[in-house]
């Protein structure tokens, strides 16, 4: 079996964020990154199948240098062979050129299986999956919090709304958007992160990929016009007196808004 | 000579980090301070096991990873920033040294390979409770009987003496004065006639032991290296030990700046962060200095450890005379910057201070090592 994971490196959870001077994304410089934490699920979940039997498990993740790093911790926590797309006209994409880059390397490494978050830590599109299944030509499941694979099928638990489960099966090959909070995720040993030096990263670009033409900023159908930080507002007003005061008062708040 | 970290050292120590930022904050750390053994067995299962780290240095003949001294030194600042509650320090910079200098091959391969996966805990007793650090303080004597040897007396301040499984204990021939006349044997945990008890003490991160030995029979087979000629491979063991705790220190006296800077941004007093207040800002100034400059000699000494280098008596003692000095008075400096929560329950920077206290005494205080410096140096 072949399992393919898609990665995203993204901003530290602690990083302090700076909207960039023309307003365009975030400043990168002198920022920590790390693994999007729905896609360490999603590793770990494909870790995991390799684990419970005969498994490759390829890493996949577009985007500068930095990303390097991303890759080879998933080489690290037992990942065999990374796919690196370094390409800056590809790091300008919007979400379905990413999804064409990510399916051309499904179309040449045939997964049985493919592995990605639900989201995305920085952007929370929730976007690249199910376009990257429908690319891909393949069933898909989002929200998948455990699976279960068998010789043809993989059966998956997926969390809906109001606390629901959903029991799915889907035939392989197939998608799964890994939810958080799905599996315990492993750390990589010092093993590991030794033999990761090791294994296979492939750098290749869009061009390479033969998709150079569908992605970047000139094919994106979605353009980001402006990331900013909301103003803070000043017109926070304290109620005071006993409880039923200040209902009374909020009711009338709310009428004066025009809500009630 | 060039002191980054490669890309591998970074990725250990970043993991290493994120672990025991999820594994060893305040609230672990206290309760494994509460508990009899120290430390929580399931964590020490997932630090052999799963990740590896006590295999760190161990060479690849004998179960470990072969890294060397410089991963270890990587690894120790991080597990000192966290005050990991483990038997690392005392079964892999204490056990694992002493074997690796003083035992035979079929010793090491005997004993090695445990320790690398975690399964054996082990560790070092050489001091008599007076706690001198030298070779004039081993008092435990080594008489032979029959086709091995007797042990008789008692060892103090035994970090982890109290669980290890595995003990290397250095014991002199009776009659016998000063670095002649010391033998280093592999003592069980278990063995007949052993009394192991806790100490109390101030820092209780670290637990640390008594050990009575009442005729403590061990077969020749236990002898670690030649009888009487153990000190060259004791002293070794402990230059390598006070570098590892060295590096753990810096990590303390690193995190004693990082919660004290981070604290002095957001007290507020007098309508503004203390921190903009000369008094503090000079303090974290000076903090920093030196902890980068006890960085500077620590790193430095772990390459001299990988390179087993000449050097390593000198830059042994010197990393651990500076880093004691660093990491208390950063520590006491946190306490004030804290100023009246500093020394309550609640916040966690007594432990550190309690921490830089145990460990500017554990392997000899810093005007012991300053007085190595100077013999080193042909005073």
């Amino acid at each position: 079996m072949k399992v393919m994971v898609c990665l995203k490196q993204v901003p530290h959870q602690d990083a302090r964020l700076d909207v960039a001077a023309d307003g365009s994304w975030i400043q990168e410089d002198n920022i920590k990154f790390e693994i999007n934490s729905y896609d360490t699920y999603a590793l770990e979940e494909a870790l995991r199948a390799k684990d419970a039997g005969e498994a490759e498990v390829v890493v996949v993740s577009i985007g500068p240098d930095r990303v390097t790093q991303a890759l080879r911790t998933a080489l690290g926590m037992g990942a065999d062979r990374a796919v690196h797309v370094k390409d800056p006209e590809a790091d300008a994409s919007d979400s379905l050129g990413k999804a064409k880059i990510l399916a051309a390397i499904a179309k040449q490494e045939e997964p049985d299986v493919i592995y990605c978050g639900l989201m995305a830590d920085d952007g929370n599109f929730s976007a690249i999956p199910p376009m990257l299944a429908e690319l891909a030509g393949m069933p898909s499941a989002t929200g998948v919090i455990s699976s279960e694979a068998s010789d043809t099928s993989i059966t998956v638990r997926r969390e809906l709304e109001g606390g629901c489960r959903e029991v799915v099966e889907l035939p392989r090959p197939c998608l799964l958007a890994i939810q958080t909070g799905a599996n315990q995720v492993r750390y990589a040993s010092l093993k590991g992160i030794m033999q990761a030096k090791k294994k296979p990263v492939d750098v290749k670009t869009a061009a390479d990929l033969g998709v150079g033409e569908q992605v970047g900023a000139g094919a994106a159908k979605v353009k980001i016009n402006k990331i900013y930080i909301p103003p803070k507002s000043d017109q926070a007003e304290l109620l005071e007196g006993s409880t039923d005061e200040i209902v009374t008062q909020l009711v009338g708040k709310i009428r004066e808004l025009g809500v009630l | 000579m060039d002191f980054r970290f490669n890309e591998e050292q970074e990725e250990l120590r970043s993991i290493a980090r994120s672990f025991l930022e999820e594994h060893s904050g305040s609230e672990q750390i206290r309760k494994a301070m509460e508990s009899e053994l120290g430390f929580d067995p399931a964590l020490w299962e997932q630090l052999g096991g799963e990740l590896g780290w006590p295999s760190v240095h161990i060479p690849e003949e004998y179960g470990g990873l072969g890294l060397g001294y410089v991963e270890l030194v990587a690894l120790l600042e991080i597990t000192g920033g966290a005050l990991l509650c483990a038997p690392f320090f005392s079964s892999v910079c204490l056990g694992a040294n002493a074997l690796l200098s003083a035992a035979s091959e079929e010793q090491k391969a005997e004993h090695l390979p445990g320790i690398a996966e975690g399964q054996t805990r082990a560790t070092l007793a050489y001091t008599s409770p007076t706690g001198c650090p030298d070779a004039s303080g081993i008092e435990v004597t080594a008489s032979r009987s029959g086709d091995g040897f007797v042990l008789q007396g008692e060892y103090g301040f035994v970090l982890d003496g109290h669980s290890a499984d595995l003990l290397v204990v250095a014991a002199r021939s009776s009659g016998t004065h000063g670095e002649d006349g010391v033998s280093l044997f592999a003592l069980p945990g278990d063995s007949a006639g052993l009394t192991r008890r806790v100490l109390p003490t101030v820092d209780q991160t670290r637990k640390l032991a008594v050990l009575e030995l009442a005729d403590v029979h061990l077969p020749q087979s236990a002898l670690l290296g030649q009888e009487g000629a153990g000190w060259p491979a004791l002293r070794k063991t402990l230059q390598l030990a006070a570098i590892a705790l060295a590096a753990e220190q810096l990590g303390g006296a690193q995190k004693c700046l990082d919660m004290s800077v981070e604290y002095a941004k957001e007290r507020i007093q007098f309508g503004r962060p203390i921190g903009s207040f000369q008094a503090i800002k000079h303090k974290c100034a000076d903090m920093m200095v030196a902890v980068e400059s006890a960085r500077s000699a620590v790193y430095y000494a772990a390459c001299v450890a990988a390179e087993d280098g000449d050097e390593l008596a000198v830059c042994a003692s010197l990393a651990q005379a500076y880093c004691s000095d660093t990491y208390f008075r950063c520590a006491a400096d946190a306490i004030q910057i804290h100023g009246g929560v500093g020394f309550t329950w609640e916040y966690d920077v007594h432990l550190y201070f309690k921490r830089a206290k145990s460990s500017e005494s554990f392997l000899g205080d810093p005007a012991y090592h300053r007085e190595l410096v100077a013999r080193e140096i042909g005073l």
